[in-house]
């Protein structure tokens, strides 16, 4: 099975439609991925989905990078 | 006509109008308490207040109208949950939320059988917050004051929402005659929500300054501004949007984290505080585009009788 980040990047790339190499883990989904707060709300739940997990607004809030998203989803599964 | 799109624990409104929530204090108890006596549904807007100020606001609308009393509340704001949580406690009869999207909510308001209501701007946010158990969805254009979701008119959303979603559709942004109600109707949605009108009419709360600079605002006055909350906010010219629009340094040099994420641009809450206290000049004040079509202050029962008088459902 294909690591966190790889199935991370997937995802993003699908649900914005920006490029693989664009999508680093210092990447911030607002300022350098073009992210809208819509796009967030689909990006967690895709998440959510992928990783069978829930994760509820207060710690969906504090996701700003890949990175955060990464780690999050690391420690959970 | 009725209003039977939710179970308001138990109450239905005579009329299918909810008065838009306008923070800071701008729709409190008194407003929120009038439009529920005339057949509407009241909004006391949540966003800006602590949770004391919170309960006293809702006891007192109840003290004023045993019709329904909701609150609305913006997702950015730091108390959202709290907020939420304790008008849930105070037998509030709805919560209506935008400005972000809040997941946890609906799980919120099941817990106390309270419909919670998603303001959208989108076909696609609407069904996904139908997917999460939105009771209903109000769906605001660009036209709307305050903080707005999208550039893009109501009436070219609208119906793309009323397609997309089986729940109740609720209009908002611009709608101000029975005219914009009838064809909102004929489109399919369940009712209106308008919020500029309920400014100027007698038992808005907020101070004269602000019901006269309403009241001679045109057209030309209407701008949009960048909020620290993210997202474009439309306002009424004055010389604190002009020095804002100019690029001046407005960041703020106090800071009580009202905002879970905020640009720092100017401090929102004390902007609206200083316009909800009658400093037309240096206050923010928010306003829907067709201000400059409402002449007049009224008493909230007329506003709602005209609207509705001739028009079916």
């Amino acid at each position: 099975m294909a690591g966190v980040f790889e199935r991370v990047k997937k995802i993003i790339v699908d649900q914005l439609g920006v490029e693989e190499d664009e999508v680093t883990l210092e990447a911030s989904f607002i300022d350098d991925l073009g992210a809208d707060s819509l796009d967030i709300v689909e990006l967690i739940m895709a998440f959510e989905e992928e990783f069978e997990l829930e994760i509820p607004d207060e710690d969906a809030e504090k996701i700003r990078t890949v990175g955060d998203a990464v780690n999050y989803i690391q420690d959970r599964i | 006509m009725s209003f039977p799109f939710i179970d308001f624990n138990g109450k239905i409104a005579r009329y299918p109008i909810i008065q838009g929530g306008m923070a800071v204090k701008i729709s409190t108890a008194g407003l929120a308490a009038a439009v529920a006596n005339a057949g509407g549904i009241g909004l006391i807007a949540a966003s800006g207040l602590t949770a004391e100020e919170l309960v006293a606001e809702i006891k007192r609308a109840r003290s004023l109208s045993s019709g329904i009393i909701g609150i609305n509340i913006m997702f950015a704001v730091t108390r959202f949950k709290e907020l939420v949580l304790t008008a849930l406690r105070e037998g509030i009869d709805l919560i209506v939320t935008g400005a972000g999207f809040s997941r946890d909510v609906f799980a919120m308001g099941r817990e106390f059988r309270t419909p919670v209501v998603s303001i959208v701007s989108s076909a696609k946010l609407a069904k996904i917050a139908e997917s999460y158990g939105a009771a209903a969805v109000v769906v605001e254009g660009k036209e709307a004051g305050g903080h707005l979701g999208t550039d893009k008119s109501l009436w070219q959303i609208l119906p793309e929402v009323v397609k997309a979603v089986k729940i109740p559709v609720i209009a908002a942004g611009g709608i101000l005659t029975r005219g914009d109600i009838k064809k909102a109707l004929g489109i399919g949605v369940a009712g209106v929500q308008m919020a500029t009108r309920f400014v100027l009419t007698r038992e808005c709360e907020v101070h004269a300054n602000y019901k006269n600079l309403y009241l001679k605002a045109g057209t030309e006055d209407v701008v949009l501004i960048d909020s620290p909350v993210g997202l474009p906010g439309r306002a009424l010219k004055n010389r604190f949007v002009e020095r804002l629009l100019a690029g001046e340094d407005l960041t703020p040099r106090r800071c009580v984290n009202c905002l879970k994420k905020c640009r720092r641009n100017f401090c929102i809450m004390e902007a609206l505080e200083r316009a909800r206290q009658g400093d037309m000049e240096n206050g923010l004040v928010f306003s829907g585009e067709r201000i400059g079509e409402i002449k007049d202050v009224k008493p909230v029962t007329e506003v709602i009788r005209e609207l509705f008088t001739g028009v079916e459902s």
